[in-house]
């Protein structure tokens, strides 16, 4: 008993020695989901040089940095939308991914780590052959397998939150740019994802739609829901990030919590915060 | 100047034979429809084929689509109906070697439809299934698929009126449908003009017909939904739709 307290104890100092971001997240919590080592290469350049990354239950990770410096690529080799060239990613305890050569280990299959994640496009990505209720129930329906109607029902409560009730039978052309992306949040939400994933969910907005948007994140946010947000919104960022990320070229080149835009001393990332803000 | 021909034009022979012409007209709907639904799922079939990540299935696809696609309906009946009598010893009917002919041609035209329509329907369609952690078979049925369907429904139609045209050379195997039967009346009375005139009246009428039937079906598949027929289809999910939103 004792001698594993220590080993933790050491573990952790060690932690934190090598990425002081975690100094503030509690550490006796283990990581909801890792990423190791991952790599990707599109064709013969690689874009994500071995990136290293936990994201600890109910906390917040805002990832941020220019534009083609693997942002979204992170986000994506989370649900394994974009397969990593190599690297695992870990799910409470499982594995998935393509691992590391000559290392192998079971695998869990990619439609199991995704029932579990929920994303939110830029693009809301919403069907646009269904109404915003049934693109909800779909899912719902073809996910978790309830009958129709308690997909239905399901979903009804699902916009209700997101408070679009009244707009459930509008098909996705007939709603403004922020009612879709806050129907895109009811359907990922509506499977009960562990965690959830936002690429640029604002980028595509109109600039008086982002504050629904936000507002509906920060809703969700303050349940404890555990959230990766890939964002330009620096103000939402500073406000409910835990763990700030700043990528450049592939790589995470600076991290803190959640007083890193106020306390970062890297010039490169202050640059960067000073060109956004 | 006397010798001049009186033209004698005998248009009553197109009232006289209706009954035979609307029958050679329906043959003619008939076999094109039982074609058009076989070759649909052959189509879609090669369709799928040719965007395998298997190059093989893509080369099985490809050398059928190129194969059929080049060959006329009149070749393409008579090599059913007598060369495969003849190769295998099997006798077709002309009503199935109708369909078969049709079907060999036109499924290929369908597998490069419903490519392109497939192909047409944006990625991010795909990648919102697949992070919903919906399987590829639900992805396919309720995501691409519906809106592929879409894209490719007005093809489809112009492709049905090309079958039921393409008919008209079966007559060289004995299919009763309408040149048949005009040709038997002709044989008879000597009138071509008049009868092979209302031979493209009754085509035309046909492709109307179709185009008519066509748009409805269109109209099924297009959101948000329009016209009456599907209003009154969605009726009652509207109404429980309708019962959650006052519910909650
Ligand atoms: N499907 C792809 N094929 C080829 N290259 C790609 C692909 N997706 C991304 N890339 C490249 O990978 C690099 C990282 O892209 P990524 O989309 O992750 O950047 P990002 O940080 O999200 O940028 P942005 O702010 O513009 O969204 C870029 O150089 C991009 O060109
Ligand atoms: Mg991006």
């Amino acid at each position: 008993m004792f001698a594993r307290r220590t080993t933790r104890k050491t573990l952790a100092t060690l932690h934190s020695q090598l990425i002081p971001a975690y100094a503030s997240i509690p550490l006796y919590m283990s990581a909801l989901i890792s990423l190791r080592g991952i790599r990707k290469s599109f064709g013969t350049s690689e874009v994500l040089h071995g990136i290293n990354l936990d994201v600890y239950p109910g906390s917040h990770t805002v990832i941020f940095g220019p534009s083609g410096s693997g942002k979204s690529t992170v986000l994506r080799s989370m649900n394994l939308l974009e397969e990593p060239t190599e690297g695992s990613v870990i799910f409470e305890g499982v594995e998935y991914g393509p691992g590391f050569p000559g290392a192998a280990t079971a695998r869990g299959k990619k439609i199991e780590l995704r029932r579990q994640v929920g994303m939110v496009f830029q693009q809301f990505n919403l069907f646009p052959h269904l109404s915003a209720i049934d693109n909800i129930a779909l899912s719902v329906h073809a996910v978790t397998g309830k009958s129709k109607d308690e997909a239905l029902e399901r979903a009804a409560q699902e916009l209700k939150n997101v408070g679009l009730l009244k707009w459930a039978m509008n098909y996705p052309a007939q709603l403004s740019g922020g009612q879709q992306q806050r129907v895109a949040i009811a359907r990922a939400l509506s499977l009960d994802p562990k965690l959830m994933l936002f690429d640029e969910p604002t980028s595509a907005l109109d600039p008086e739609l982002v504050g629904e948007v936000l507002a509906v994140m920060r809703q969700f946010a303050e349940t404890g829901m555990t959230m990766v947000v890939v964002t330009h919104e620096m103000g939402f960022a500073k406000e409910i990030g835990d763990q700030c990320i700043f990528m450049d070229q592939g790589y995470i080149a600076d991290s803190g919590g959640a007083d890193f835009f106020d306390t970062c001393t890297n010039k490169r990332t202050k640059e960067f915060i000073g060109s956004v803000l | 100047m006397e010798d001049t021909p009186r033209l004698n034009f005998m248009w009553h022979l197109v009232w006289d034979f209706r009954a035979e012409l609307l029958r050679g007209l329906l043959t003619a709907f008939e076999v094109a429809i039982t074609a058009l639904i076989l070759s649909l799922f052959v189509g879609l079939l090669f369709a799928l084929m040719k965007m395998s990540r298997f190059a093989i299935w893509r080369g099985i696809a490809s050398t059928y689509i190129n194969i059929f696609r080049g060959i006329p309906a009149l070749v393409s009946v008579v090599w059913v109906y007598f060369g495969w009598s003849l190769l295998f010893g099997y006798n077709f009917t002309v009503y199935q070697a109708g369909v078969i002919a049709l079907t060999l041609l036109y499924s290929s035209f369908f597998a490069e439809i419903f490519r392109s329509a497939l192909e047409a329907v944006h990625k991010g369609q795909r990648e919102a299934g697949q992070a919903l952690g919906m399987s590829r078979l639900r992805i396919f049925r309720s995501v691409v698929m519906p809106q592929a369907l879409k894209i490719a429904i007005p093809n489809i139609g112009s492709m049905y009126i090309g079958m039921i045209k393409d008919t008209s050379t079966f007559t060289v195997i004995g299919l009763a449908e309408l040149v048949f039967v005009m040709q038997s009346i002709n044989a008879e009375y000597f009138q071509p003009f008049v009868l092979f005139t209302a031979a493209a009246g009754l085509y035309v009428a046909a492709a109307f017909l179709v185009d008519f039937v066509f748009r409805i079906v269109e109209g099924g598949f297009s959101y948000p939904k329009v016209g009456r027929v599907k209003r009154f289809l969605t009726r009652r999910k509207r109404a429980q739709i309708q019962r959650l939103v006052d519910a909650n």
